[in-house]
């Protein structure tokens, strides 16, 4: 029963987008489209399908890449965070929250002339540089937080049974910490991906992710085809959250004091 | 196999040495326990062999061959901690296995040994179960398996009983001994609890405050405490001073002749084991006394008697003494230990 209202509460959204998307014409104030029709989906599969192709593997290019390094930075620092006790562990953690605090579009402003300095901007590692801003502190406090539960004995128990540092963490730690980096991963990914503002500044509309030709489409006027790109938009993050839904539950971490 | 010797480790946690001086040899098959109460330092001195901490200075000689720069993988010294430790996201083959596995063993001989290990360890036809589907008992031998399939030089043991309750502890203690007797696999043995230090090995190392107080087999340390500390953390709990005259201890409750200890005129201290005073109740022989209190412990009855100025505790076996009782305590001369001089 909840899990059938949880659905409809967030699937609910998706049925106006639907319709708008598979409309030909809508006036204000009708409830229902006056003509259905598939020229939105056309228009976005065949007359505008490259740049949106283009704009898809753009856009799972800076997220995926944003990903990997949250989780490749987040995983040894929340290790070092939540094992060890060192000075400067609060200030560490106050300033890994100032990307949070500050609005996206303060630190994409404040960076982009230096970007254009250092000739960072318009390009795809600039973008990933600037979403890697806000991507990389939410990685980090997940890890923070499965490394505070975590037992590094188990480590030692590995070394002891003869497994060489490399193999402890390739047969031991990650899939310990397996649940975590899942979820760290889908949070940088999903935070990337929905990112206009920092992309618009700093790529300067070369760097065209999905969510640049999607306010574009809006822009235009365009429900229909806004609305089918959204659902475009939408899609992969969707799947992305199935694929790894069974993560996130509480079964995840075991191995866990 | 193979012999294990410490010399003169001194082991620091943040700074401050937690092991200080601390040399042992453990002989080839032999099953030798590292007594202690917590924070004594003994999983450190564990952890040191096993490689996984360095000491600061001494060295670890395992197999005849000096350990100190080796890591933990190359050192044929396992340890099997108190937690068990268990791989979760591998069933209990996989656990066992997974040593053998790092060694690149070949699949065959990697199923034929798990299949050998099981079997020694009792826990035959549950390879394929899932750690959390074990019980307490099955997990911690799954743990000693893990390691024992391996054949190491050296077995360390932190403590692995301390989860379990007193049954499965008595189980699992025989269990441990039988397979060491069979595999002669050289054991070093961690616990806090005395009784299982006795009871489990040929050789006991008393560690109190990161020092080793006493060396030597089970009655040595039992019977024979090197000082009053060592005496007191085996259950002793009556001492007394005496002085030294030609050869005789003097004390107002018994006198010894002690012809080994030549120093004229010294006051020394002694102690008795509770079970080895005698109690009765009629008689003019022997120390006069009165009874404070008596608890009934079952097998025995621990006894508090008041006799001149001090209190014995003695523990009796079937007696019906009650507080303000008179008695009679004897104290056999072979049975005082006097502590050498210094103590």
């Amino acid at each position: 029963m909840v899990a059938a209202g949880v659905i409809v509460v967030v699937l609910l959204p998706f049925v106006p987008l639907v319709m708008w998307s598979l409309s030909d014409r809508w006036f204000y104030p009708e409830l229902w489209p006056r003509q259905w029709g598939l020229r939105a989906w056309q228009y976005v599969f065949s007359t505008a399908g490259t740049q949106i192709l283009g704009g898809l593997w753009q856009s799972v290019g800076v997220a995926a890449t944003v990903s990997c390094i949250s989780v490749g930075i987040g995983m040894p620092a929340g290790r070092a965070l939540g094992l060890f006790d060192f000075r400067g562990k609060d200030l560490v953690a106050v300033v890994l929250i100032l990307p949070v605090i500050v609005p996206p579009l303060c630190v994409a402003m404040g960076l982009h002339l230096w970007f254009i300095i250092i000739g960072l901007a318009g390009s795809f590692l600039g973008v990933v540089l600037v979403h890697l801003t806000f991507c990389l502190p939410y990685a980090v406090f997940v890890m923070w937080g499965i490394f505070s539960n975590y037992d590094p004995a188990y480590e030692e128990q590995a070394r002891s049974l003869g497994a060489p540092a490399w193999k402890v963490l390739v047969r031991v730690t990650l899939p310990l910490t397996f649940p975590g980096i899942i979820v760290a991963g889908l949070f940088a990914f999903l935070l990337s991906w929905s990112q206009y503002l920092s992309t618009l500044i700093i790529g300067g509309g070369k760097v065209a992710t999905l969510p640049i030709l999607l306010f574009a489409l809006m822009g235009s006027g365009d429900r229909p085809v806004a609305a089918a790109v959204s659902i475009v938009f939408v899609a992969p993050a969707m799947l992305a959250l199935l694929f790894s839904a069974r993560y996130l539950g509480g079964r995840s971490i075991t191995g866990v004091r | 196999m193979g012999d294990l010797k410490l010399q003169n480790i001194t082991i620091d946690y943040d700074h401050t040495p937690v092991v200080h001086d601390f040399s042992l040899t453990v002989e080839n098959g032999q099953m030798a326990s590292l007594l202690g109460p917590s924070g004594a330092g003994k999983t450190t001195v564990l952890k040191a062999v096993a490689g996984l901490l360095q000491p600061r200075s001494g060295e670890i000689f395992i197999d005849g061959r000096l350990a100190n720069g080796l890591p933990p993988e190359k050192r044929n010294a396992v340890m099997v901690f108190q937690k068990n430790l268990l791989f979760p996201f591998m069933n209990v083959e996989q656990n066992i296995g997974f040593g053998l596995r790092m060694q690149g063993r070949s699949n065959a001989e990697v199923h034929r040994r798990i299949e050998k290990i099981l079997e020694l360890t009792e826990l035959t036809g549950l390879n394929r179960r899932k750690v959390h589907e074990l019980s307490g008992g099955q997990q911690q031998r799954v743990s000693l398996a893990r390691a024992l399939v391996l054949q190491p030089a050296i077995l360390l043991l932190d403590e692995p009983l301390s989860s379990l309750d007193a049954t499965l502890r008595q189980q699992m203690r025989e269990l441990i001994q039988d397979i060491q007797a069979q595999t002669r696999i050289t054991t070093l043995f961690v616990t806090h609890d005395q009784a299982e230090a006795l009871m489990m090995s040929q050789r006991v190392c008393l560690l109190l405050n990161g020092r080793i107080r006493q060396v030597g087999n089970p009655q040595e340390l039992f019977y024979r405490p090197a000082d009053p500390e060592v005496a007191r953390f085996f259950g002793g709990c009556n001492f007394f001073e005496g002085q030294l005259k030609n050869g005789v201890y003097y004390s107002p409750f018994a006198t010894v002749a002690a012809p080994e200890l030549a120093d004229n005129g010294q006051r020394l201290n002694a102690t008795i084991r509770p079970e080895d005073i005698l109690i009765s109740v009629k008689g003019t022989q022997g120390l006069p006394g009165r009874v404070q209190k008596a608890s009934f412990e079952g097998g025995t009855t621990r006894i508090w008697v008041q006799c001149q100025n001090r209190v014995f505790v003695v523990l009796a076996p079937r007696t019906d003494l009650c507080a303000g009782q008179n008695v009679r305590l004897h104290l056999p001369k072979d049975k005082i230990r006097i502590f050498p001089p210094g103590n």
